[in-house]
């Protein structure tokens, strides 16, 4: 059995080292000397490169180093991942698009339209995170005013329309929030597969909703008993409404070649966190349940970056390095991997990985890391023989 | 004067051009290594080089319920046709105006700003009820009304709220750098008055289609009227089917063959006639064309290579820098 490993395209900018915090690819700080996609010419001009070019880097980087994809992440200070796929479709060959999106965006016949479209322009490589958390004040600025637990019950809806056109010549629905009459994707666009889903949310109104529509069920990283807990959850309670999941997980990593040079580079980051992002984290709100398990880790509190390594080689820092969520692992090359197998073992099905900075991680963790997984068991085996 | 003339590419007018569909079914001598890779995409692009390079300002992608949607077929096309400006129709029912203008702000900050945003005619009831847009046909101009008064205004920047009867924005608007580039080239459309008033408020470009001259005349003293109501000009377009060749003779044959209708509004003749006719609609006042011919790829070479100069020569108007 093989597993399908994903990279991550960062889409608020990137950091070329994960031990500075200014945003020196991309135009999320001003455009200073080192600054690239845009950078400054000869002559201290914009030199015309913008910050797609440094995500073709990126996507490329992936594909070449053996991930089958990347998510696009969505936020509201964030590029687009509907606009950022297509742009980069024809100049990358397997990578896929996980693109994230909240469904009460988006028309669901449109986004039927979109995305068997994009299908053509890829060759099958659309893939959807589809987001339904968030909210509180951050659901208010896309202009979404609907509580929680509606939000899911729209998804469902979402859902059921999008599958309904692209598998049907004639198709109506009446729903709570949408109402369609004899609706379909034209032959032309029908004939394309529909893309794996990939869904999130820890509540109950989440699985609901995954059970009957996800093919994977992804979640942030969290310790690693609590993460063994929640899969099993989601796989019982998906089973027992008609549809076993599968299930993923977001993972940040910082390998290196030996356990000291990784937490040397992590002490560097920690140590430069400023007042202004400790306070700034502190007041995000979101009524999101995931966001908040997060949150209760508390690394803005953190005096020593030693006080957040709340396991072997899993530090809850990250999300003071860069936007995201807290916990990640932290180790050599091999304790890495090895991390990866025990999360294999407690029931990851997939995963989306990251490292700062994206693209020369891409390269490292796909050269160093995944070559190494499943060899300690190997080992194991071998030795037992 | 200026005027900017785009080249349509019709994605439903050649549907099966360049798709593996379209090969031959028995294998024949030539050997054929194409894989199902190269499709109809590989066309559009095409298309869209052929139009950059034969000096057309822009692009323009009609909304086709029958065939891709035109905003994933621009971005697909963008990076391989680095001047050419996008301009993709869609309804306004395709999603939240919030979304929409993230979308497009994205597509101007990767594509040096090149997007225009037609939005396309919301069609019959019917048609609605087919795309799950469940408003009602007298709402129709208002909700468009909203759709770009929210999308302009959160482009703008933080600190917007907004309570329509379609959409609703608390503290919303774009922070730097999603800001910083222009909003899209907005390009409306419709004779009604209602639509023409839309135009005034919202559009930079309305597009007409292809009419008699005095129709057209008339239209466009009606929006320029009630633009400067507005303190604001929009500028007319049109998109005009043509039919050229070397001679009118093989023009009025070519159009016999087509079976195009005697009354149809197809501008025929040879390369000197239709930019003849062609400059005859820009004195009236057109500012934007949308030229359009089948097989787009062909043409677009064609009407770029010959019709494109004389009409430049004859209106005054340069080509755009590279």
């Amino acid at each position: 059995m093989t597993i399908d490993f994903y990279w991550r395209l960062p889409t608020h900018g990137c950091h070329s080292s994960l031990r500075h915090h200014a945003y020196d690819r991309g135009d999320w700080s001003p455009t200073g000397p080192h600054h690239i996609a845009p950078g400054l010419d000869a002559s201290g001009a914009d030199d015309g490169f913008r910050y797609i070019d440094h995500l073709a880097e990126i996507a490329r980087a992936a594909e070449i180093s053996g991930f089958i994809g990347g998510l696009i992440p969505s936020f509201p200070n964030t590029d687009d991942p509907w606009v950022i796929a297509p742009l980069l479709a024809r100049e990358t060959k397997t990578f896929r698009f996980m693109i994230a999106f909240q469904p009460g965006f988006l028309n669901p016949v449109q986004a039927a339209r979109l995305s068997a479209s994009l299908q053509r322009a890829t060759g099958g490589r659309t893939v959807y995170n589809i987001i339904t958390g968030g909210g509180g004040p951050a659901q208010l600025w896309w202009g979404d005013s609907f509580s929680h637990d509606d939000r899911y019950g729209r998804t469902t809806e979402f859902l059921d329309i999008l599958k309904g056109v692209w598998g049907s010549d004639d198709f109506s629905y009446q729903g709570r929030f949408y109402r369609i009459e004899n609706g379909s994707l034209p032959p032309l666009l029908r004939q394309e597969p529909l893309p794996e889903i990939w869904f999130s949310g820890s509540s109950d109104a989440a699985l609901q909703t995954a059970a009957k529509h996800a093919d994977y069920y992804l979640s942030w990283l969290e310790p690693f008993d609590q993460l063994a807990d929640k899969f099993a959850r989601v796989k019982e309670r998906t089973a027992a409404l008609g549809g076993r999941k599968k299930c993923a997980v977001r993972v940040d990593l910082v390998a290196r070649p030996t356990e000291e040079e990784a937490w040397r580079d992590v002490r560097i980051g920690f140590e430069n966190v400023s007042a202004e992002t400790r306070d700034r984290l502190r007041g995000q709100q979101t009524d999101s349940v995931g966001a908040s398990r997060q949150a209760a880790l508390r690394p803005t509190e953190a005096r020593r970056y030693e006080d957040l390594i709340i396991a072997p080689n899993l530090w809850a820092g990250f999300s003071l390095l860069r936007g995201g969520p807290a916990l990640g692992i932290v180790g050599s090359y091999e304790q890495c991997a090895a991390r990866l197998d025990e999360l294999i073992r407690l029931g990851a099905d997939a995963f989306i990985l990251a490292g700062t900075p994206h693209l020369e991680e891409a390269y490292r963790v796909g050269e160093e890391v995944l070559p190494l997984l499943g060899q300690a068991a190997g080992r194991q085996r071998v030795a037992a023989e | 004067m200026t005027i900017q003339i785009h080249w349509q590419l019709d994605v439903t007018a050649e549907a099966g051009r360049s798709e593996p569909s379209a090969r031959p079914r028995v294998p024949g001598v030539a050997r054929d290594v194409r894989t199902p890779a190269l499709n109809r995409y590989d066309y559009y692009a095409q298309v869209a080089r052929a139009a950059a390079l034969t000096g057309f300002d822009g692009l323009f992608i009609p909304y086709r319920e029958d065939g891709d949607d035109s905003q994933i077929v621009a971005a697909a096309l963008a990076r391989t046709t680095p001047r050419l400006r996008l301009v993709p129709e869609f309804p306004a029912s395709a999603g939240s105006a919030v979304y929409a203008a993230k979308q497009a702000a994205t597509f101007q900050r990767f594509t040096h700003q090149r997007l225009g945003w037609a939005i396309a005619p919301d069609g019959d009831d019917a048609a609605r009820a087919r795309r799950g847009d469940q408003v009602a046909a007298k709402d129709l101009a208002e909700r468009l009304d909203e759709f770009l008064t929210v999308a302009r205004a959160v482009h703008r920047g933080p600190s917007f709220t907004f309570k329509g009867r379609f959409f609703e924005v608390q503290n919303g608007g774009f922070a730097e750098p999603l800001n910083r580039v222009a909003f899209p080239t907005v390009y409306l459309r419709g004779t009604e008055e209602e639509r023409l008033k839309l135009s005034a408020r919202h559009a930079d470009v309305h597009l007409l289609d292809a009419a008699p001259a005095d129709e057209l005349k008339n239209v466009i003293e009606v929006l320029g009227w009630l633009a400067l109501q507005q303190g604001r000009s929009v500028a007319a377009g049109l998109i005009q089917p043509v039919l050229a060749r070397e001679t009118a003779e093989e023009a009025e044959a070519a159009r016999r063959d087509a079976g195009i209708a005697d009354d149809a509004p197809v501008i025929t003749g040879s390369y000197d006639d239709v930019t003849s006719r062609l400059a005859d609609l820009a004195s009236l006042g057109i500012r934007h064309f949308v030229l359009t011919a089948t097989p787009g790829f062909e043409e677009a070479y064609r009407i770029g290579q010959f019709v494109l100069p004389r009409l430049r020569a004859l209106t005054g108007s340069a080509r755009a820098a590279a």
